[in-house]
């Protein structure tokens, strides 16, 4: 009796451990993180950080306006050109499409999701990059260094991010029951009303999630964006301007040139803000579709 | 006689190839209740998604035949379904609110239907709630959403909702198989209403709630029609041995009362209590009938008695008030 006690006393306490133990990670690389970062913090005003776009290491001067922008840029235009066409396509696989063709691309989906992300990296300086610097910018009448750029990094980002968008919205629209669909119809409504009015509002907080995952993977994904937006530390204009976003600096630069003063600390300071920058949105998230879930749904 | 609303003719319907129709041909009269009965898995559900072409969302299904209402075949290929169903409500098994609030629920219909006016809205809620006596319970909180109402609450706005887009046929499936006693008594009520303007077909597997509502009655068994007509005839002289023998699963006509007990005038849950005492000084096997005129306990006896573990063998109106139970201990 008292064994099986103790058994169930020890398990317990080691599940707790181990939940401790993942908690405390974050907030463990967090304070180390701060460490790191806080000699640059110490000596230059954060406001020179986060809003100055002079970017020269050797003088000390340390702006990260250029990486932060050129992550939303990047990252913001992915998220334009992603969401609407795996919206779209999710719709019509869950509620036209027949079983045959969704079973059919289902898997394709899913495959998609599981190409290493530096294939997508090649894909794009062989394929999208070329296309931008020979057909689309002539087209513009644009500038480009090479088709390097924004445009480049928020296309190749935005199809990485679909098939997290579709996959998890489909889910989200097959969730909703057959029942409410023919609650709408019994009522006289279209197949587009339906979808529009019902199917969609109650898989509102659903796509909501399936957005920000998207977002979320947009934000942090490095070796295909560095490959492919120029990494040029300038404030972006255009969607053609090269960028340099937070991850590709951080990857392209960390253990080199670790002899000039500062730069090390100034790494970790951009560490620290993207995982601040995907705290925040994580929380924003949550705080939406805790709206969401307590409003009328 | 009555005019005819639906005239089904020689439908079959087919799930995978399983022949789940056969030949069926009806005609539902028009503001009459017909209800359709027979066994689970008798094709009841699947005769009422015909009507109003539900089925058309199930996977694998094929029909053939003609059904037509107010002479217009809706199974044919020129006409416009999304028409037809908006002349038909439909009361599902259970209450399905739609993602919304009560207000915009009963709004949705009209809405889609064309109705844009903020006052013309107001007034069609306020309409269609009263009608089933739901406005005084929730016109605090139209804004709120639907789901946050009880499951008997649910199941009105469902129908008033079905009423808000004028329809003239109402189909009920199985629509108090989810609620409690007084719930599905507030429903039974509501229907019988609403007789007088709407004509109302409504699949049961209770033969009580069938005999409390029908006028007319549609015997199906595995798929196929076995006997149509006006319900006491149906119910009281079969002409059908299978109707005989599906109705004589739940009536006994010629049972050996072991003890009677009168409890008209007893409230519920007091018969209930009474009717139990009654019963536990019986053996098992023998039979007891009561007497109630308590509306309420015909339902909640039954139920009840049978969550005890006993079986209702009858339950039947006597008179005007008053009702016949019978129990086997």
């Amino acid at each position: 009796m008292n064994i099986r006690r103790l058994k169930d006393n020890i398990s317990s306490r080691l599940m707790l451990a181990a939940t401790v133990f993942a908690c405390l990670l974050f907030f463990s690389m967090l304070i180390g993180l701060y460490i790191r970062a806080r000699p640059i913090l110490s000596l230059v005003p954060i406001s020179d950080l986060l809003f100055s776009s002079v970017w020269g290491p050797s003088d000390g001067k340390f702006g990260f306006l250029p990486f932060i922008m050129g992550t939303l840029w990047v990252t913001g235009l992915a998220t334009i050109i992603a969401v609407p066409i795996s919206l779209l396509s999710s719709i019509y696989l869950s509620e036209y499409a027949g079983n045959s063709l969704r079973n059919a691309v289902k898997p394709l989906i899913d495959l998609l999701a599981g190409i290493p992300s530096v294939v997508y990296g090649l894909w794009g300086v062989l394929a999208v990059v070329p296309f931008i610097k020979n057909t689309l910018a002539p087209a513009l009448g644009v500038e480009t260094i090479g088709g390097y750029g924004v445009l480049a990094g928020g296309i190749v980002l935005s199809i990485m991010v679909f098939p997290i968008i579709i996959s998890v919205t489909g889910e989200v629209l097959r969730s909703v029951t057959q029942d409410m669909r023919e609650v709408s119809l019994s009522l006289g409504a279209t197949k587009r009303q339906t979808i529009k009015h019902v199917v969609l509002r109650k898989a509102r907080p659903g796509i909501f999630a399936a957005i920000v995952l998207g977002f979320s993977r947009a934000f942090g994904e490095t070796m295909a964006v560095l490959m492919v937006v120029g990494n040029v530390p300038k404030v972006p204009a255009s969607v053609f301007d090269p960028a340099y976003p937070l991850p590709a600096l951080i990857a392209n630069t960390f253990g080199e040139m670790m002899s000039i003063p500062l730069y090390d600390s100034a790494i970790l300071l951009a560490a620290l803000m993207l995982l601040i920058v995907v705290l925040i949105f994580n929380i924003l998230a949550r705080m939406v579709l805790i709206k969401i879930e307590k409003g009328v749904i | 006689m009555s005019e005819i609303h639906i005239e089904i003719d020689n439908v079959n319907a087919y799930y995978n190839g399983n022949h789940a129709l056969k030949n069926i041909s009806v005609k539902i009269q028009k503001k009459q209740i017909t209800a359709i009965i027979g066994p689970s898995g008798c094709g009841k559900s699947t005769l009422l998604k015909c009507m109003n072409r539900l089925i058309d969302l199930t996977d694998g299904v094929t029909y053939s035949g003609k059904i037509l209402i107010d002479n217009e075949d809706i199974f044919a290929r020129k006409t416009d379904i999304v028409n037809i169903r908006k002349k038909m409500g439909l009361l599902a098994q259970k209450p399905i609110p739609l993602p919304m609030s009560i207000y915009e629920n009963i709004a949705y219909g009209p809405k889609i239907h064309g109705t844009k006016k903020k006052s013309d809205l107001d007034a069609i809620v306020e309409k269609y709630l009263k009608l089933v006596g739901l406005w005084e319970e929730v016109k605090g909180r139209l804004n709120s959403p639907a789901s946050q109402l009880s499951l008997g609450q649910q199941q009105r706005l469902c129908l008033a909702r079905g009423l808000a887009v004028e329809p003239e046929i109402i189909l009920c499936d199985e629509p108090t198989s989810a609620l409690d006693p007084v719930s599905s008594q507030h429903i039974e009520q509501q229907l019988l209403k609403l007789k007088k303007d709407y004509t109302i077909v409504i699949v049961t597997h209770n033969i009580h709630q069938a005999m409390r509502l029908a006028d007319y009655v549609i015997h199906l068994y595995l798929g196929e029609l076995v006997e149509h007509g006006l319900a006491n005839e149906v119910f009281e002289n079969p002409k059908e041995e299978r109707t005989r023998a599906y109705i004589n699963g739940i009536f006994s006509p010629d049972l050996k009362i072991d003890s009677e007990e009168n409890l008209k005038g007893k409230m519920c849950p007091y018969n209930f209590v009474y009717a139990k005492q009654a019963l536990h000084n019986l053996e098992d096997g023998k039979i007891l009938k009561i007497i109630v005129d308590d509306p309420l306990a015909v339902t909640e006896v039954p139920r009840g008695m049978e969550a005890d573990g006993h079986k209702v063998l009858i339950v039947k109106q006597i008179n005007k008030k008053d009702w016949e139970i019978v129990i086997q201990k």
